[in-house]
């Protein structure tokens, strides 16, 4: 059994830099000694939405900067390492690829081995590290830019269920606060707005609830709240901040409502498969709203499976979860060569059918 | 008495993959392959190449060079990101050169070095001005233009120059774009507040 294995994770694939130490002790438990995060909202923030230009650029003059933090603050030299677990998808392909680089830079001074992570793998694989769940759980991964119903069977062994067929929450929530004036990120924003709204005054649409499966649509809400919205405008030639504080309720309650019911059809899926110890695991930025949070652990009180939601700071991008992943596929014996490839497409299910994507760049999700 | 300076220089801002390692003051070996694509897997093989073919190891480095641009974004983020991370796991400096000054180095006196860039254009810079993104037209105004430094020229100059500054180096290679990012602000126009 190996006593200990301390993992470098390097994360660029979207707006944050992150870089982390994980070791696992005892063959068993995992500690996180540092976890470094640079964010990059404010440079995204005129645009009302992430550039992948900009963050490239940023990602490119921030990983080592990470790096070197991450390590000072776990008190670990290089030397100390047994491997560098790096992003390699899916995601905005300029950060990924710098975060490649970089990683492959480090392996080849070092020799240390090189580990390219799927970045849902390591959200999905969070509640291990957090919370020593067992395999298989069900994972809900919602973010502002996936969301998806998973098995997870195994480090690289994933059961997709369903997901979205179009926009992510995240993105949704996004759009609402930019249609409605709200500052960016639109998740925390609408998130406070419609808890001074009632819920009940616009009639939002539940989308594919009428079908069986487990995907789901949010794109049709994003246009439903500014036919809302500009039919306000018309009567009135404005929003009063009821108007505003109603609309994000509304929309939200639209949201948890659609989450919850078909959270409910993943469970009794995956509770098909008898697991020992069923555990409902959420992971992505998505899981930090309250009222989504409280809409599934109600189900899974109905359902009598428990429910696992890491800290905030780790449910985000974060370079922690890359680590562990890290730690998980060196377990497993997987490691890379120098010809890793940075993929902007990467799904973590490769066997069910796409449902997003496809064509020459593949399926997405 | 310091050993000499062994330094391993690299380049991927334009369509190659270019790679040359100096010892002393020689450059020992000195690799480029043609590639419009591609260069983020292949420019590690390619160094490591070039290390065992001149039986060197990553420790004997004293110095990185990386090419800066400005060139395509892609392809010099690839190498600075690679530059960076050697950089600080070697402990050694990364030596970030200009793609001007590395051409200028090799380029016959009276002419003007122009970079190729998207849509007709070029970099140029002129004497004592700012690196500017202009016309072909615009571009042969400032006199007879040299438009096609080798790559493998390139990467034996930022090899040079690389080892001339690594000692004088204090800041890590940051990557020379000249033009801002494309990005237009939000469409989306807030609605007016009626009881602000």
């Amino acid at each position: 059994m190996i006593e200990s294995l301390t993992v470098l994770g390097l994360e660029s694939s979207c707006d944050d830099t992150a870089a982390a130490v994980v070791r696992l002790v005892d063959g068993s438990t995992p500690q996180i000694l540092s976890s470094v995060v640079y964010g990059q909202s404010e440079l995204h923030s005129a645009f009302g939405g992430v550039v992948p230009e900009i963050a490239a650029r940023a990602h490119a003059e921030k990983l080592d900067v990470s790096v070197r933090q991450a390590l000072e603050q776990a008190g670990v030299g290089l030397d100390k390492l047994d491997a560098v677990a790096v992003t390699a998808g899916p995601g905005l392909i300029g950060g990924v690829m710098s975060g490649v680089m970089c990683a492959k830079g480090i392996a080849a001074a070092t020799g240390l081995p090189l580990i390219g992570v799927n970045h849902l793998a390591g959200h999905a694989l969070t509640p291990r590290l957090t919370d020593r769940i067992d395999y298989p759980y069900l994972m809900l991964l919602v973010s502002g830019g996936h969301c998806q119903y998973l098995i997870v069977h195994g480090p690289q062994a994933f059961t997709r269920l369903g997901g979205t067929i179009d926009d992510a929450p995240g993105e949704a929530f996004d759009k609402t606060a930019r249609l409605l004036g709200l500052p960016q990120p639109g998740g925390p924003s609408v998130e406070a707005e419609g808890r001074l709204g009632d819920p009940k005054r616009f009639r939002f649409p539940r989308p594919l609830l009428d079908r069986p499966d487990c995907n789901l649509s949010f794109s049709g809400l994003k246009t439903a709240l500014m036919r809302l919205r500009d039919q306000l405008v018309a009567e009135q030639g404005g929003l009063t901040r009821q108007d505003r504080a109603d609309l994000c309720a509304g929309f939200q309650a639209a949201i948890v409502d659609t989450l919850a019911e078909k959270t409910r059809r993943a469970m009794k899926i995956y509770l098909a498969e008898n697991p020992d110890t069923p555990v409902l695991a959420v992971a992505g930025g998505v899981a930090a709203n309250a009222s989504i949070r409280s809409a599934l652990e109600e189900v899974c009180g109905e359902m009598g499976i428990g429910f696992v939601a890491p800290p905030l700071r780790l449910c985000t991008d974060n370079a922690a979860m890359i680590a562990y992943a890290g730690i998980e596929l060196f377990l497993a014996g997987a490691h890379d060569s120098m010809t890793l490839s940075a993929r902007p497409r990467w799904p973590l299910d490769q066997n069910s059918p796409a449902l997003l994507g496809s064509g020459k760049k593949g399926a997405k999700a | 008495m310091p050993s000499d300076p062994v330094v391993l220089a690299f380049d991927t801002s334009a369509a190659h993959c270019a790679a040359a390692l100096l010892v002393g003051e020689r450059i020992v070996v000195a690799r480029t392959e043609d590639m419009g694509r591609g260069q983020a897997e292949r420019l590690f093989p390619l160094l490591e190449e070039i290390l065992s073919e001149a039986g060197k190891t990553w420790r004997d480095l004293t110095a990185i060079g990386v090419g800066v641009g400005p060139g395509n974004f892609t392809g010099i983020r690839i190498s600075v990101s690679a530059a960076r991370g050697l950089a600080l796991a070697l402990g050694i400096p990364a030596v970030g050169i200009d793609g001007f000054d590395a051409r200028n180095s090799v380029t016959p006196a009276g002419q003007i070095v122009a970079i190729p860039a998207p849509r007709e254009q070029y970099y140029i810079r002129p004497e004592g001005a700012e690196t500017a993104l202009v016309s072909h037209a615009e571009a042969a105004l400032s006199g007879p233009l040299h438009t096609d430094v080798s790559a493998l020229d390139l990467i034996r100059a930022i090899a040079v120059l690389a080892a001339s500054r690594a000692c004088a180096t204090t800041t890590p290679p940051s990557p020379v774009y000249v033009r801002p990012a494309d990005a237009a602000p939000s469409r989306d126009t807030a609605p007016v507040l009626l009881d602000q």
